[in-house]
């Protein structure tokens, strides 16, 4: 188990030098799971300050967002291009059907994401959709840098003390401690 | 994506990603398992299979995250990408081997893999009862953890 | 407890002849078995490699991910909940479970041992076949704290201790500080007595079992704030192992 370290020794992230030991301390404010259905499946804090809201409004943050996502999937522009332009993922197979590469988007392995970030002065709210489905929706400092990565080893930490617990069942609310402790700590670690 | 570059995501996944466990705990446990429903169901062997196929329906909805999240790769293009993406990185991760894709039909729509080697049924040989070599198919989970996989990714 | 019929085969088992210089594919087992040959009893596979064609020092040192024990097990768990009345009843079927693996790994241990080195587990070798099997307690519990841990979990256990009590010298304790089998499992709050490690005491009594020592064994959470998840074993044997302890120990067998 890796021991809290402080402040300078974490990976430092270029741009924020100065305010490093500031906003590694206090980057991550909480995380929230969506399921595919929409439904709120875990909303941990892990410091205060986005003032709390009843969990009725989390549940309606959860569902709101799953419908603003979805629209915002929707209203991706879709345009038609008249030569295929030249794609590197498509370089390799030779069996890409070429009329996937008649619109610029969505690209074929690239599917549409959808509202990937929402940011205002005081915080910002990452959002990763796995293939699956599932959300995770990530308020930190708008300054907080390597999210991408804090939410990756989430998803991970996710994959392996909820998915792997056969107590608990599919798309229901997430009550593992053993998912609490390490996500606890792993974050305690990185700050 | 091609599929030499597949292969190399599955071993490097393989060799720097992935926690290990002794081989013989995981064949072991799940020979246990698969006595246990021919006693549970009284050598009643096509149950028997329905319900590994049930059991492996049930870990692919839930190995599916672990193989995203382990990977990091995104949505294959085709099925053909699927397929290798199955036998290249899926297979690897999880049992260390890389079954041969093959048998297309001609609407791209079926495929076989054919293992050379499979770590659940190693040192495994079915009763002797006149019946379970024909209806016990020992490694059926294998099917279901296909089928559960590749709906939570919408196939 | 019967013995599982394949049990006695994996004795017989010794130096397999080698591969029969072919190449060719060994089909899937569930393919094997959809092949129409029509000749009763075992059948051979198409490339004649049987699995007394195969040395048993195979799969050794073979690894296979963590990831796939751990969903295989809780298939296991959620299986075994299904027709259970209670966390006892539960551990009672995971325990089970894990009995004839103790058997069958305690065969391979030996095995393993004697075609290796011929460092004794225990002294005595008076009968031919098979020797070096534990004749007391502590030689046995020193197999399972060490050789039967470092086979299935790559490490040695952590601590192993007698019961202090006067009134339980039956009793012995094998504490893991983290068990593989229970890293990603949290039991539910209702559930919070329950160890899914009763496997890997299943695994332990059959191996006791197997050694002609009778015993039970239970695996409880003993959580420290440093191992949340520490689980010990408690092992007790039965009245004829310590009355036999006993003549043992006043014959001088070691």
């Amino acid at each position: 188990m890796p021991t809290p370290t402080f402040a300078l020794s974490t990976p430092c992230f270029s741009g924020h030098a100065v305010r490093t030991s500031v906003t590694l301390t206090m980057g991550v404010f909480s995380l929230i799971i969506i399921n595919k259905a929409g439904g709120l499946i875990y909303q941990r804090e892990f410091q205060s300050g986005l003032r709390n809201l009843s969990t009725n409004d989390y549940l309606v943050l959860a569902g709101t967002f799953h419908g603003v996502h979805a629209i915002t999937r929707s209203i991706t522009p879709k345009i038609p291009i008249s030569q295929p332009a030249p794609s590197p993922a498509t370089s390799s197979t030779g069996t890409t059907a070429p009329a996937t590469s008649s619109y610029s988007y969505p690209n074929p392995g690239v599917p549409v994401s959808g509202l990937d970030y929402l940011e205002t002065d005081k915080f910002r709210l990452t959002c990763f959709q796995t293939l699956t489905g599932t959300k995770f929706l990530l308020f930190t400092d708008p300054l907080t840098g390597s999210v991408d990565t804090i939410i990756q080893k989430i998803y991970e930490l996710y994959a392996d003390y909820v998915m792997k617990n056969p107590f608990y069942q599919i798309e229901m609310p997430v009550r593992c401690e053993a998912f609490d402790r390490h996500l606890g700590a792993w974050l305690r670690g990185r700050a | 994506m091609s599929s030499t570059k597949t292969s190399r995501i599955g071993e490097e996944i393989w060799k720097t990603r992935v926690d290990k466990v002794n081989a013989e705990l995981v064949t072991l446990t799940y020979g246990t398992i698969v006595a246990q429903l021919c006693q549970d169901y009284d050598s009643n062997y096509q149950d028997v299979n329905k319900q590994l196929d049930k059991m492996g329906y049930n870990i692919g909805m839930r190995l599916i995250e672990e193989f995203l999240a382990k990977s990091g790769v995104g949505r294959c293009a085709n099925f053909r990408e699927t397929a290798d993406m199955i036998a290249k990185v899926g297979f690897k991760i999880f049992l260390n081997v890389t079954p041969t894709v093959t048998n297309w039909t001609s609407d791209n729509t079926q495929f076989s893999l054919i293992f050379e080697d499979n770590p659940l049924a190693d040192f495994v040989e079915l009763p002797d009862d006149g019946r379970a070599q024909d209806e016990l198919w020992f490694s059926n989970i294998l099917c279901g953890v296909l089928r559960g996989s590749l709906e939570m990714v919408s196939y | 407890m019967a013995v599982p019929p394949r049990h006695a085969t994996m004795q017989s088992i010794s130096n397999g002849s080698t591969a029969q210089g072919t190449d060719r594919p060994q089909t899937q087992q569930t393919q094997q078995a959809q092949l129409s040959q029509q000749s009763p009893g075992l059948r051979v596979p198409s490339n004649r490699k049987t699995i007394y064609d195969r040395h048993l020092n195979r799969s050794r040192n073979a690894e296979l991910s963590r990831a796939s024990f751990a969903f295989l097990f809780g298939e296991m768990v959620t299986y075994a909940q299904r027709r259970v009345t209670g966390i006892q009843d539960l551990e009672k079927r995971l325990n089970e479970q894990g009995y004839p693996l103790g058997l069958r790994l305690l065969d391979l241990l030996f095995y393993r041992s004697t075609s290796t080195s011929s460092s004794a587990l225990s002294s005595s070798s008076t009968s031919s076949s098979p020797p070096n099997r534990p004749l007391r307690i502590i030689t046995l519990l020193h197999l399972i704290h060490g050789p039967l841990w470092r086979l299935l979990f790559n490490r040695a256990a952590d601590a192993l201790e007698h019961s202090v009590s006067p009134d339980t010298p039956n009793e012995y304790m094998i504490t893991d500080n983290d068990p593989m089998v229970n890293t990603y499992i949290s039991a539910p709050r209702d559930m919070s007595m329950l160890n899914c490690a009763a496997y890997v005491a299943g695994i332990i009594e059959g191996v006791c079992d197997g050694c002609g020592f009778e015993t039970k064994v239970s695996a409880h959470n003993q959580p420290t704030e440093l191992w949340p998840s520490r689980t010990v074993f408690l092992v007790r044997f039965g009245d004829p192992v310590m009355e036999r302890e006993k003549v043992l120990e006043r014959a001088g067998v070691k």
